[in-house]
């Protein structure tokens, strides 16, 4: 068929002429594959002819054809006109600013083809230092929650903006011109261009004179908080509200200080930390910054490190990793500040009595001797609403010469400004028919108050209700106009929430929905400018002039505005420039505090409300990544309880087992005229005659729609049906417990049933298993060899039986990446984890990992990449992970339960990507394999799901799709990605896994990926610290480092060959690429001293502790 | 002739010809089946359809049917499938083994107890693949040809190991099993009447016509598969207890685990064929080919298998202490102490005590004692790969991940349905196939048949002869 005849363009090609090939070299004068295909000599020798070619072509253009005819429809809309900035397959990061009333943080939302669908913290810029919680993480996955509202709606009916605003507008009138009270009700509002608008608001119907509070203009000394002063009531008020009430600090503030602030804490230069009940991690105040601070602070490499002592009664997160935590019930709080003050200031509180028992006494008496040691360079904070204790501890860190370090009144922070006194007015004007029309947003009072019944009540005696919210919650459905609001991600907003630091949030994505941001409504309704629809750009255009107005003047580093404008909304804010702090005389009454403290009864059980890290205040009880989050300490998901100590639950015969038919008890716990049932969980560390109660669950009671993971679903995946009919809601409603302040007296009975939690751990000690857990005290630390708290397993090898590090030895043959290309490696400081968990919310949003449901995390089927074990110390170890002298009397059955009052540690566990991994030798298909750069990599397509990788994980972190999660009817009503809309968040960069694979944490693979593509681009080697995994970057404490461990200069490879790092397991012989480091507390531990130090020395251990061996505690003989 | 001993006990009782023999075991294939049979048959093929029934919405819906979670990830699927290939070991260690040692009693018991091993490695089989969670790509275990580029199995992993160890047994049984059947197909056909049944039988008989020559390469495969065969029944478990004894599990990490789990197997292989036998041979009559000396036999395999096992277990128990290794220590004491100490016991007092009662000859010739420790072992062998299984992962290294394991209602379908599929190819064996292996047993007849060994034989001395020469 073919033809050898030869064929050239012209004489010029037939002769070879030296222009020809000149041109012919230039036709591709980049370096394309194109020029060495056709540079191939054997080309030229072909034996396809046309007429073969036109065969082929043919033949192929049939065959597409055919091919074609049963191409599968695939639902992918291309962008014809390509917007700006996006590249498809290409992130864009936005910067913002996250504020939802109790949670605030300066963050980065990451956007692919315009859908946000990461949030991290912003490092560079703003107060919170790049830390986010677990809340703010998820809230990405809220803005597609297809039971947002969608339209504005009157009666429950769908409306539109037109018709809706023109009836809101006339009834506002209407009560205005008939002298009606127009009240304002919203979350602590700190968006100084949203209160310009409700000023504005006030002055078209009728109100007040007030100059906002948080005006922009601030003068060198922060003078400007004064001119609150001037407040002339009108018939339009503003009353903010907050679920969370930080009121007695600022009462307390005001009357020490004359400032009725609350001012700003620096935890980073507190080198004695003593919190009485503030869970300053996770809830209190401005945790997230907080966070940042504290873990500045607890390096033990560093010239000090910070000693925290925590008097709690639940195990809260802070107190979890407190050094020395003593247990006291709530109102015993009083009594350890009076000691305090004794020892401190050098006068006991008058009439406080001291029923504290002699181990927290002496605690505190320690606490005392810290505090006192580090002068001028301590904390005291306490977690109390009551004005009495805030002046008390406000007069000791006076004492203490606390107010030039650690805490700045000079710089008041805007966030919590409830006003609990005028919420309980309103409530009685609006049940007296004196409120005319109310206009809510950014609260939920019906839900969050705790006298929400009444306010209930107060609301249908009011003419005019209206509510801007996201959600026909339990307040907008008792409303007649509900105002289809944003998501935080749509709108445009500004923020103040310290006296010297603004910030602003950019949209990330076009509305949704028929929804339009609060502070647009507002301006609408006063008149301030006509909605446009969803581009509308009036409230954007108002922020704009006030922060030319007020903003720009104040700065100096930008010439033009445009110049300031464009880089305040590129970082979202600027750098906080404090003001200094300066100590003020203080002028509280100690006397009235004392009496008042004293007044204060408690009771034979003591019920405490607080907040979860995952749930917060409830405000995203719909969110399925949080409510599926097990809780940092419990580690219970979907679920709301009482923990109770299990001292008492012995006592009174509760179930403590946990686990998938191991059902706990039911009390019915009863505060007054309140009563519900809940499940009892066993927590250590619980004071005995207290309970706690997480807030922000039984949402939704009466079936409202608030997104569909509010609510308790069956096993085989469809809501449960409630008494009436309609769907059950987790948990119970303990906003009415804080009515009557801090906590509540009430009793607890069993109500002789049983309910099933979904518990991811259930056994709560690490067996003193010292090659998983290693902890160790600061002196030890500080005076001892590695040796003694970080020992090296050997084994004995040759005819010498020489020691060798187990590190030598090996079953398989090198992997080659051990000294070649990159090796991705981890190092996680357990002394820097505090186990909030915003790492595994931020793992399932960048990896796609599907929510499972509260039936099969029951049965221990979660599917998190990443999890936190986190450990009790059983009584018979002096620390978490090692066996104390009680072992050799009560053996293994000694370290089952954990103690009583037990030392805690966080342990983040997630794949080890380990260099000989026993589930890559196991697998029969070669499904899991090892890269050349260290991975352990899972290839979903090969897999075909023997589970045997999973069994033979030491680490246990391999995960199976037991169903299809994304389709089957089980997880309907809880996995996103089985809802159109749900499904935006995915990740286009992980795939979404389907049933029979196994799954596991890939290192972010993506990212490592798309980091060496950029470096790659721009031919340069990859810097150390470019590379990310989604856990590392929003660790608020930056616990996790990642990186090329290869690079010896990397962080990574140094932190790994620290005296601190330990590799867990190590001694099965499988070289993992994750490396821990050993937990340093900083306390006196005699028990671990003794174990520790003298394990070290050799001729002692071969007396004492060589008797064990027996009993397993020696392979590794390394000391 | 090989002559045997008077003392020796007679393996075939009464006074039987060799036309008896053949009579015997046709009765059932010839004539009508009892009620009996076809109740069974029905109970089994109930129960089977429901375990197929099951295994459907099992593949329809995803593993999450069954119990398994994240820490415990193999459970009954795993025991079943170990438990099933352990009673499927005895068909080929009577057939091999003792033939080449020439134990003439196993030829009352070989063919059922081959069929036996087939059909439960059948029902062994099936485990590995239902239990994938992707079985409709399970093929990727074999090393074909594909057009992945270079994409092959893993050669390193036991469940790989596994797939051959299994398919050769499956196959060698079968193929032992099947060259057996031959010649006494050919007498079935021979006899038949039915013209369906001529055709049958004798298209399974490979046209057999009873020639020297047939029965020369008939001794010589049987000889030459017997030799291939023998290997095979220390390889298979030994290759199953790889899947645990290569692994990092303690617990499952044990280099004790070849010899124990073959011991395991042929004891609890062993105890299923009496299971059967005893039954069998009640209902079918053959009380004369099948008695107390050969239960006595198997009975004294059990008991000494079952002090191996029980060896076994305890040197486990020591080394875990002997070691010093701590998971080791722990994983040991869980399984014996721990939350599953009840199915440790259940192991214990029916595989190592249990067996013990063999010792005493009155019990180990008891038929009824037997057909009830039969049982026991049976039910104790399940309860030692469950043990193995899911007390070594269910707290393993991690104790955050420690869980149990809660069987659902698939679970128990599927392995109940497992033993009505086997049900439904045993009666049906039984029903139409020779139970007995008609020619060997007649090579025996003279050797160790009672009426002859006594003396009784004398009298019918001609007329047997003559018919047995004729047959």
């Amino acid at each position: 068929m073919g033809t050898n005849r030869k064929y050239w363009k012209g004489l010029d090609e037939l002769h070879q002429t030296p222009e020809f090939l000149e041109n012919s070299k230039n036709e591709f004068p980049e370096e394309l594959s194109v020029n060495e295909f056709l540079a191939d000599e054997k080309l030229a020798e072909g034996s396809t002819g046309r007429r073969d070619f036109l065969k082929f072509l043919g033949f192929s253009v049939a065959a597409a054809t055919l091919a074609a005819c049963e191409a599968p429809v695939v639902k992918a809309v291309p962008y014809v006109v390509k917007p700006e900035n996006v590249t498809p397959g290409m992130p864009t990061w936005y910067a913002s600013t996250y504020y939802d009333g109790t949670s605030y943080a300066s963050v980065l939302v990451k956007t692919r083809e315009g859908r946000p669908i990461f949030i991290k913290g912003n490092k560079d810029f703003g107060v919170t230092h790049g830390t986010v919680n677990p809340r703010i993480s998820a809230s990405v996955l809220s803005l597609y929650d297809s039971e947002r509202l969608q339209n504005p709606t009157i009666e429950g009916v769908k409306s539109s903006w037109g018709a809706f605003d023109s009836k809101v507008s006339k009834g506002l009138n209407e009560t205005a011109s008939n002298g009606k009270k127009i009240v304002l009700l919203s979350g602590t509002e700190i968006s100084p261009s949203t209160q310009g608008i409700i000023q504005e608001f006030k002055t078209k119907f009728g109100g007040s004179t007030e100059i906002p509070k948080n005006e922009i203009a601030l003068d060198e000394n922060g003078e400007a908080i004064e001119s609150e002063t001037t407040v002339e009531e009108g018939n339009v008020v503003h009353i903010q509200y907050d679920t969370i009430s930080f009121n007695g600090i600022r009462q307390a503030n005001l009357e020490s200080f004359g400032k009725a602030i609350i001012p700003d804490y620096d935890f980073s230069k507190a080198k004695t930390i003593v919190s009485v009940g503030a869970d300053f991690m996770n809830s209190w105040l401005l945790s997230g910054q907080y966070t940042a601070q504290y873990a500045l602070g607890r390096n033990p490499d560093a010239k000090w490190m910070n000693k925290h002592f925590h008097f709690e009664s639940n195990m809260s997160i802070s107190g979890s990793n407190a050094d020395v935590r003593g247990m006291i019930k709530p109102s015993q709080q009083g009594e350890v500040l009076s000691i305090l003050h004794k020892e401190i200031v050098g006068s006991a509180l008058a009439g406080v009595a001291n029923t504290l028992s002699e181990n927290v006494v002496a605690k505190v008496k320690e606490a005392a001797k810290e505090l006192k040691a580090q002068k001028g360079h301590s904390l005291l904070v306490c977690g109390s609403n009551e004005k009495a204790m805030q002046v008390v501890v406000n007069s000791i860190n006076s004492a203490l010469n606390n107010y030039t370090t650690t805490i700045n009144l000079n710089n008041p922070v805007n966030l919590f400004q409830s006003q609990d006194d005028k919420m309980s007015e309103l409530i009685k004007d609006m049940n007296a028919g004196n409120v005319g029309a109310i206009i809510m947003w950014n609260t939920n009072p019906v839900y969050s108050h705790a006298n929400g019944e009444s306010f209930k009540a107060g609301l249908e005696k009011v003419k005019l209700t209206v509510d801007i919210s996201q959600y026909a919650d339990e307040t907008a459905t008792n409303c007649k106009y509900v105002a289809a609001e944003n998501h935080a991600l749509e709108s445009w907003n500004d923020f103040n929430p310290k006296m010297s630091h603004y910030a602003i949030s950019q949209p990330t994505i076009r509305p949704l929905f028929e929804t339009r941001s609060a502070a647009e409504s507002l301006m609408t309704w006063a008149g301030i400018s006509e909605y446009s629809g969803k581009d509308s750009t009036a409230y954007y255009d108002y922020m704009k002039v006030m922060w030319e107005k007020y903003g720009f003047p104040n700065q100096t580093k930008y010439a033009t505005f445009k110049a300031y404008w464009d880089n305040t909304v590129h970082n979202s804010c600027d750098n906080e420039k404090s003001p200094v702090a300066l100590a003020m005389p203080f002028n509280g009454n100690l006397n009235s505090a004392a009496k008042q403290i004293a007044s204060i009864k408690g009771g034979d059980l003591e019920i405490i409300p607080y907040l979860k890290s995952s749930i917060g205040d409830g405000k995203m009880a719909g969110n399925p990544w949080l409510q599926e989050m097990p809780d940092a300490i419990t580690k219970v998901t979907w679920d709301n309880y009482v923990t109770m100590s299990p001292v008492d639950m012995k006592a009174s015969g509760y179930s403590e087992e946990l686990g998938q038919e191991s059902p706990s008890s039911v009390v019915t716990v009863t505060v007054g005229e309140t009563t519900f049932k809940l499940p009892v969980f066993p927590q250590p560390g619980q004071t005995p005659g207290t309970v706690g109660i997480a807030l922000g669950y039984g949402r939704g009671e009466n079936g409202e729609k608030i997104g569909k993971s509010a609510y308790q679903t069956g096993e085989y995946g469809a809501f449960l049906e409630g008494n009436n009919g309609g769907k059950v809601s987790i948990g119970a409603n303990a906003f009415p417990f804080l009515q009557a302040g801090d906590f509540a007296i009430g009793t607890i009975s069993n109500a002789n049933e049983v309910y099933n939690l979904a518990c991811t751990q259930t056994h709560s000690t690490v067996m003193g298993r010292n090659s998983i857990v290693k902890e160790t005290t600061l002196d030890i630390y500080k005076t001892q060899d590695a040796g003694a708290y970080n020992h090296q397993h050997t084994l004995h090898s040759g005819w010498n039986h020489d020691e060798k590090p187990i590190s030598e030895f090996n079953l398989w043959d090198e992997h080659p990446v051990e000294n070649v290309g990159h090796r991705w490696g981890m190092s996680i400081d357990l002394n820097s984890c505090i186990g909030c968990g915003s790492c595994l919310i931020s793992c399932q949003a960048e990896n796609n990992v599907p929510v499972v449901g509260k039936d099969e995390v029951r049965r221990g089927r979660e599917m998190h990449w990443l999890r936190i074990d986190r450990y009790y110390a059983s009584d018979i170890e002096p620390a978490v992970g090692t066996k104390g002298e009680g072992y050799k009397t009560e053996g293994f059955a000694g370290l089952q339960d954990a103690s009583d009052d037990p030392m805690v540690v966080h342990m983040p566990m997630m794949c080890h990507h380990c260099n000989h991994a026993p589930c890559e030798t196991v697998c029969p298909v070669a499904a899991t394999t090892h890269s050349n750069e260290g991975l352990n990599m899972m290839a979903y397509n090969r897999c075909i799901g023997t589970r045997y990788c999973g069994n033979n994980c030491p680490y246990k972190v391999r995960r199976f799709n037991w169903f299809n999660y994304p389709s089957y009817r089980k997880f309907t009503e809880v996995n996103p990605a089985q809802d159109d809309l749900g499904r935006m968040v995915l990740n286009p960069d992980v795939v979404v896994r389907t049933r029979g694979v196994m799954e596991k944490c890939s290192f972010c693979v993506q990212k490592l990926q798309s980091t060496k593509l950029v470096a790659k681009k721009e031919q340069r080697a990859i810097v150390d610290g470019e590379i990310s995994t989604a856990c590392s970057e929003v660790c608020p404490t930056n616990a996790i480092t990642v990186g090329d461990w290869n690079d010896t200069e990397s962080k990574v490879r140094k932190s790994t060959t620290d005296k601190r790092a330990y590799q867990a397991l190590e001694e099965i012989g499988i070289k993992p690429n994750v490396w821990y480091k050993v937990k340093v507390r900083n306390e006196k531990n005699d028990d671990l001293a003794a174990l520790q130090v003298s394990h070290e020395a050799p001729a002692e251990h071969k007396d004492d502790t060589h008797g064990e061996e027996s009993t397993g505690e020696e392979i590794h003989t390394g000391h | 002739m090989h002559k045997e001993s008077a003392i020796r006990e007679p393996l075939i009782l009464g006074h039987k010809t060799y036309h008896d023999i053949t009579e015997d075991v046709c009765r059932s294939i010839e004539g009508k089946a009892p009620r009996n049979w076809y109740i069974m048959f029905g109970i089994a093929l109930l129960v089977g359809l429901y375990g197929v029934g099951c295994i459907l919405y099992l593949l329809g819906v995803g593993i999450g049917t069954w119990g398994l979670n994240k820490t415990v990830e193999w459970a009954w699927d795993i025991t079943n499938f170990v438990w099933w290939v352990g009673i499927g070991h005895a068909g080929t260690l009577i057939s091999a083994v003792l033939m080449l040692f020439r134990q003439k009693w196993r030829m009352a018991i070989n063919r059922s107890a081959e069929a036996m091993t087939i059909f439960a490695v059948f029902m062994a089989g099936m485990f590995p693949l239902i239990h994938m969670g992707r079985l409709w790509v399970g093929y990727w275990v074999l090393p074909l040809p594909n057009q992945f580029g270079s994409l092959w199995v893993n050669f390193n992993s036991p469940l790989l190991w596994d797939v051959f160890a299994i398919s050769t047994y499956l196959s060698v049984s079968f193929v032992f099993w099947y060259i057996g059947l031959i010649p006494d197909f050919a007498t079935i056909r021979d006899r038949a009447k039915s013209p369906v049944a001529i055709k049958a039988y004798g298209l399974m008989s490979f046209g057999w016509s009873g020639r020297a020559k047939h029965w020369n390469r008939f001794e010589i495969v049987t000889l030459v598969l017997a030799g291939l065969a023998t290997p095979l029944v220390f390889s298979v478990h030994s290759i199953v207890s790889f899947d645990f004894a290569t692994s990092v599990i303690p617990g499952w990490h044990t280099t004790i685990f070849p010899p124990y789990f073959v011991a395991g197997a042929v004891f609890s292989g062993f105890a299923m064929v009496q299971t059967l036998l005893l039954v069998l041979r009640k209902a079918m009559k053959l009380e004369a080919y099948i008695h107390t000396k050969h239960v006595e036999y198997m009975n004294i395999v059990i008991m000494v298998t079952g002090s191996i096992v029980g060896v076994a277990y305890l040197t486990e128990l020591f080394m875990s202490w002997y070691s010093g290794v701590e998971y080791e220590a722990y994983a040991f004491l869980n399984r014996a102490t721990g939350p599953y100490w009840w199915a440790y016991t259940c192991m214990m007092s029916a595989n190592v005590l249990s067996p013990q009662f063999m010792w005493f000859k009155k019990l180990r010739r008891s038929l009824l004692f037997t057909f009830f420790i039969s049982i026991i072992v049976n039910i104790g062998m399940w309860f030692e790969r469950f043990v193995i299984i899911v007390t070594s992962i269910h707290q393993d290294y991690l104790p955050s991940s420690w869980s149990m394991f809660y069987p659902t209602w698939v679970d128990i379908g599927v392995y109940v349905g497992t033993i009505g599929l086997f049900f439904v190819f045993y009666m049906a064996y039984v029903r139409y196939f020779p139970v007995l292996a008609i020619s060997e047993v007649k090579t025996i007849l003279k050797s160790s048949g009672e009426s002859y060994k006594n003396g009784s034989a004398e009298l019918h001395h001609s007329d047997d002869a003559h018919t047995a020469e004729e047959e």
